[in-house]
C-alpha cells in the first residue's frame, strides 16, 4: 500500500514538473508577439456583446469597440487574429457561440484570398491560447501545415522545448498570469508612418476564390442563420495586399446570392476621412488609433441604424463594466 | 585478363563519378542582366544593384522585420531580413526590356517558354513554375503570352 502511494507520489510530481516546464517554455504573448495573446483576452469577458467582428489584422487594428460604445452604446468584441483564415473564423465563431450569441457578426473577407494554411507561426498566434474545446481540436486539424503535427499543440513542450536556453524576463514575469493587451480585442497602435508606395501589383493567376474558402464562408453563413444572427461582410480600407476587382466581384456576387450586406470601406476612404499620411502606422496596411476611430465612428452609425442595435449606455450593469474598460483604455491611450 | 582490366577501369570510373557527384553544387536560377549575375539569397547591396527609383516597405501582421522592395527601371527586387542582413528573395520583371538568363521576356509566347525551359514545370491555374534547388522561376501566361516573370527564393 505504501509502495503504491510512493509510485503515485512520484507520478504526481512528474506531471507537475512536466506541466510547469511546458508552461515555462511556451511563449507568453504578453510583451512580445502580443498578437498571440488576443484570442485569450476574450475569456475574461463577463458581459454580452451585440456585435462580433471576425477576421485578420484588418479587424483588430482597424475597428475599435471602445469607440463604438462611447459614440453609440454598441457593445462589441473583435475576435480577430493575425492572418486569420476562413476556417479559423468559422471555428472561432463556433466557439464564441458557447459563450454568447451576438446579434450581428461582421466578417472581414480579406482572408478569402488564401486557399491553404500559410505558416505555422501564424497558426500559433491564433490557436496556442485558445481554451481546449472541440473547436480547438477542429481548428488545429483544419489549420496545420504539412510540417506540423497535432501533438505539438497538445503538448507545447514538444514544440517549444528549445526555448529553455533562451528564456527571458517575460517568461518568468508572466508565467502564471498573462498580460491583457487588447480592449475588447482591439490592439491600440498610435504610431504614424505615412503611405509612400507598395510593390507592383502582380497579375492574378486565379480570378475566383478557392472552393475551401466558399465552403467555410457557407458554414459561417449557415451557422449565423441557425442562431438568428445577422451576418455582415466587410472589407477593411487596407491598401495592401491589393484587393483585386475580381475579388470584389466574387464577394458582391456571393452577398447578392444570399442577400447579405457587404461594405467595402476601400471605396469610402474619402467619406470616412482617412488620411493615409496620418492615419496609418505602417504605410497603409493597417490604421493607427486615429484611423481606427474614424472607421469605427463611420461604421458604428451604419451598424446602429441598419441593425437596430440597442444603446447600452443607460444600462447600469453594462455602464459599470464599460466605465472600467474605458478608464483602462484611456490610460493606455494617454501613456 | 582483358575482362579484368575493363572491370577495374569501370569500377574506377564509377568511383570517380561518385566523387564528382558529391562535389556538385546544387543548381539554382540566377538572373544575368547587363553583365552582372543577380542571385537569389545573396546579400542585397546598392553597390551591385544601384540606386533605386523608388522604395517601399511591407511589414508582417505580427512579426518583426520588413520586406523591402526596391524598384528599378526594368525590375523590382524584394529582400527579406535574416540574421541582421538583407537578402534577395524576389526579382520581378516590370517590362519587356529585360529577359531571363535563358532569353525569355514578357510578351514572348508560351511556346517559346516551353522551348527554353521544357515541360518539367508545376502548373497552378495560369502560372507555370520551374524549380532549381531552392529557387523558383514563375511565369504567368495569358492567351498563350507570358505576362509575368518572377524569380523567387523558397525561404
Amino acid at each position: 500500500m505504501k509502495r503504491v502511494g510512493i509510485v503515485f507520489g512520484i507520478l504526481f510530481l512528474f506531471i507537475v514538473l512536466f506541466v510547469f516546464i511546458s508552461e515555462l517554455v511556451s511563449p507568453k504573448y504578453s510583451i512580445h508577439l502580443v498578437e498571440g495573446g488576443m484570442i485569450r483576452d476574450y475569456y475574461l469577458e463577463n458581459t454580452h456583446h451585440d456585435v462580433l467582428f471576425l477576421g485578420d489584422c484588418e479587424v483588430y487594428a482597424n475597428l475599435n469597440p471602445m469607440n463604438l460604445y462611447e459614440n453609440y452604446g454598441i457593445t462589441s468584441y473583435v475576435r480577430g487574429t493575425s492572418q486569420q483564415l476562413m476556417w479559423q473564423s468559422y471555428f472561432i465563431l463556433k466557439e464564441t457561440l458557447h459563450y454568447e450569441t451576438p446579434k450581428v457578426v461582421v466578417l472581414n473577407v480579406n482572408a478569402m484570398r488564401y486557399s491553404e494554411p500559410v505558416s505555422e507561426a501564424y497558426n500559433r498566434l491564433t490557436i496556442d491560447e485558445m481554451k481546449w474545446s472541440k473547436e480547438k481540436i477542429e481548428i488545429i486539424k483544419a489549420s496545420m501545415t504539412k510540417e506540423e503535427n497535432f501533438f505539438s499543440y497538445l503538448f507545447p513542450i514538444l514544440r517549444y522545448h528549445s526555448r529553455i536556453t533562451s528564456l527571458t524576463d517575460e517568461d518568468f514575469t508572466y508565467l502564471f498570469q498573462k498580460k491583457k493587451n487588447t480592449h475588447n480585442g482591439f490592439l491600440i497602435n498610435q504610431n504614424v508612418k505615412p503611405y509612400t508606395s507598395f510593390p507592383t501589383e502582380r497579375p492574378l493567376t486565379q480570378s475566383d476564390f478557392s472552393p475551401i474558402d466558399y465552403e467555410y464562408l457557407d458554414k459561417i453563413r449557415v451557422l449565423c442563420e441557425e442562431n438568428k444572427i445577422t451576418l455582415v461582410l466587410m472589407k477593411a480600407p487596407s491598401l495592401y495586399p491589393y484587393w483585386y476587382p475580381e475579388y470584389e466581384e466574387n464577394i458582391k456576387r456571393y452577398a447578392n446570392t444570399y442577400q447579405l450586406d457587404y461594405y467595402n470601406f476601400l471605396e469610402k476612404i474619402e467619406e470616412i476621412g482617412i488620411d493615409y499620411q496620418k492615419d496609418t502606422y505602417d504605410g497603409g496596411l493597417h490604421l493607427n488609433l486615429t484611423g481606427a476611430n474614424k472607421l469605427s465612428t463611420y461604421f458604428g452609425a451604419i451598424l446602429k441604424e441598419k441593425y437596430s442595435l440597442q444603446d447600452h449606455r443607460n444600462d447600469d450593469k453594462i455602464k459599470e463594466v464599460y466605465e472600467k474598460k474605458l478608464r483602462e483604455y484611456y490610460k493606455e491611450v494617454e501613456s | 585478363m582483358k575482362l579484368r582490366k575493363i572491370f577495374i577501369l569501370s569500377l574506377l570510373g564509377l568511383c570517380l563519378l561518385g566523387c564528382e557527384n558529391k562535389e556538385t553544387v546544387e543548381e539554382s536560377f540566377a538572373l544575368k542582366y547587363q553583365n552582372q549575375t543577380f542571385t537569389l539569397g545573396e546579400v542585397f547591396s546598392k553597390e551591385k544593384y544601384g540606386e533605386e527609383l523608388s522604395y517601399s516597405e511591407v511589414s508582417s501582421c505580427a512579426f518583426e522585420g520588413l520586406d523591402k522592395t526596391y524598384r528599378y527601371s526594368d525590375f523590382e527586387v524584394t529582400t527579406y531580413p535574416i540574421d541582421g542582413e538583407e537578402k534577395v528573395a524576389v526579382i520581378y520583371f516590370l517590362d519587356e526590356n529585360i529577359e531571363t538568363t535563358e532569353g525569355l521576356k514578357i510578351s514572348d509566347s508560351l511556346q517559346k517558354m516551353l522551348d527554353l525551359y521544357g515541360t518539367d514545370y508545376q502548373k497552378e491555374d495560369t502560372m507555370y513554375q520551374y524549380q532549381k534547388g531552392n529557387t523558383l522561376l514563375k511565369f504567368i501566361v495569358s492567351n498563350d503570352t507570358v505576362i509575368s516573370i518572377e524569380y523567387v527564393l523558397e525561404i
